[in-house]
């Protein structure tokens, strides 16, 4: 076989090697929902999709699909070791002659990464008659947030009014979320689905990704 | 439901990649459910990070692997005649062929077969490909190089 014979190989692989035949979408899609939606022990998971609320879940398709779908993977300014770029950027004084727009790019990569994760956990929370299981697992990652949230209530982000007035809202439900260790008090829950339906969070979050997104 | 609008974005190309890797229609459809279901569990443990679909299709790629690994292991392999039904028409290559190139993609080690399925058959960039298996851009670019010099060895003597 001579070099112009492979690279047609090559070329023709797509159509020539293992052709996926039509999938059974609806079928597999069954599978996943009982598997993992309507089966008992999804109450517990840490991944409850199941909203009450109809509009709720279509924002949250919206902030995932729309937003975390096309988000970009942590930027140029992403620090190797770790370090939140807020944490380091609002606690250090800006040096005469900084690169004030490489600040502002590690501002909206934070941002759009901490929008991303906040959403994931609204969405993943679970209605509140399930068992307390995962419930350190939520508490854990909310009080990560919360730091981050505090942070960029402090910094530069902030000066946006609606980014901040979310971020106060946000606040609050996370305060409420890291709260859900141990014995869980039945109403906690309830509360912070209202307190998210009532803000209307998940939307405003929805506006914020892509908002965020259009100015990167 | 959130879960089924990201099942709609993310199902066929999930499932596409799966069949590739597994050459199985049943195997595809199972590491798809499979892919989904964990990635559902998981999301409280997105970290955001990466884009979703990058995240996703790693625990597509996992599953796979995992199980390609079970399976020699336990010496369950499927033989490649019965795995890969392969229907032959007109404008098709010719089906001896087709059997060297799918014997000599399945000789690739898992890294080269992996990335040469994703590159040249699924279209994904090296970009893509880094984020998904984890890797530098220039390892997967050299994985692919070294992917096709074996393939072009295991078909030299292939006479049409």
């Amino acid at each position: 076989m001579d070099e112009n014979r492979f690279d047609e190989v090559i070329r023709d692989l797509p159509r020539d090697f293992n052709t996926p035949p039509e999938p059974p979408f609806d079928e597999m899609w069954g599978v996943i929902e009982d598997a993992h939606f309507n089966s008992p022990a999804s109450a517990g998971r840490p991944a409850g999709m199941n909203s009450r609320a109809p509009w709720l879940a279509a924002a949250a398709a919206l902030v995932i699909g729309v937003g975390i779908g096309r988000y970009v993977p942590l930027g140029k300014n992403a620090r190797p070791d770790g370090t939140s770029a807020i944490a380091v950027a609002s606690t250090q004084p800006l040096a005469p002659g900084a690169d004030t727009s490489a600040i502002a790019d590690a501002y909206r990569d934070q941002t759009s990464r901490y929008l991303g994760q906040a959403a994931a956990l609204l969405i993943s929370l679970p209605p509140q008659d399930v068992s307390g299981r995962g419930d350190a697992a939520f508490a854990e990652k909310a009080a990560d947030l919360l730091v981050t949230t505090r942070l960029l209530m402090d910094s530069p982000a902030a000066q946006d009014p609606k980014l901040r007035s979310l971020l106060e809202d946000l606040e609050l439900v996370l305060v409420q979320i890291a709260r859900l260790r141990g014995e869980r008090n039945k109403g906690d829950l309830d509360l912070i689905h209202q307190a998210v339906e009532q803000g209307d969070v998940l939307s405003r979050l929805n506006s914020a990704v892509v908002t965020n997104q259009s100015s990167e | 439901m959130a879960g089924r609008e990201l099942y709609d974005m993310h199902a066929s190309r999930v499932y596409s990649l799966a069949y590739r890797l597994s050459g199985d229609a049943e195997k595809a459809r199972e590491f798809t459910q499979d892919a989904f279901i964990r990635a559902f569990s998981r999301l409280p443990q997105f970290r955001g990070d990466a884009a979703f679909s990058t995240w996703l299709h790693r625990i597509v790629v996992t599953v796979v692997s995992n199980a390609r690994r079970s399976e020699i292991r336990f010496g369950r392999e499927v033989a490649l005649d019965e795995a890969h039904s392969i229907e032959v028409t007109a404008h098709q290559a010719d089906p001896d062929l087709k059997e060297c190139i799918a014997r000599a993609v399945e000789n690739l080690s898992e890294a080269y077969r992996t990335t040469l399925i994703m590159h040249d058959i699924e279209g994904y960039t090296h970009a893509e490909i880094a984020g998904i298996l984890g890797v530098p851009e220039g390892t997967s670019k050299s994985r692919l190089s070294a992917a096709r010099a074996q393939l072009r060895e295991d078909l030299a003597a292939f006479k049409e």
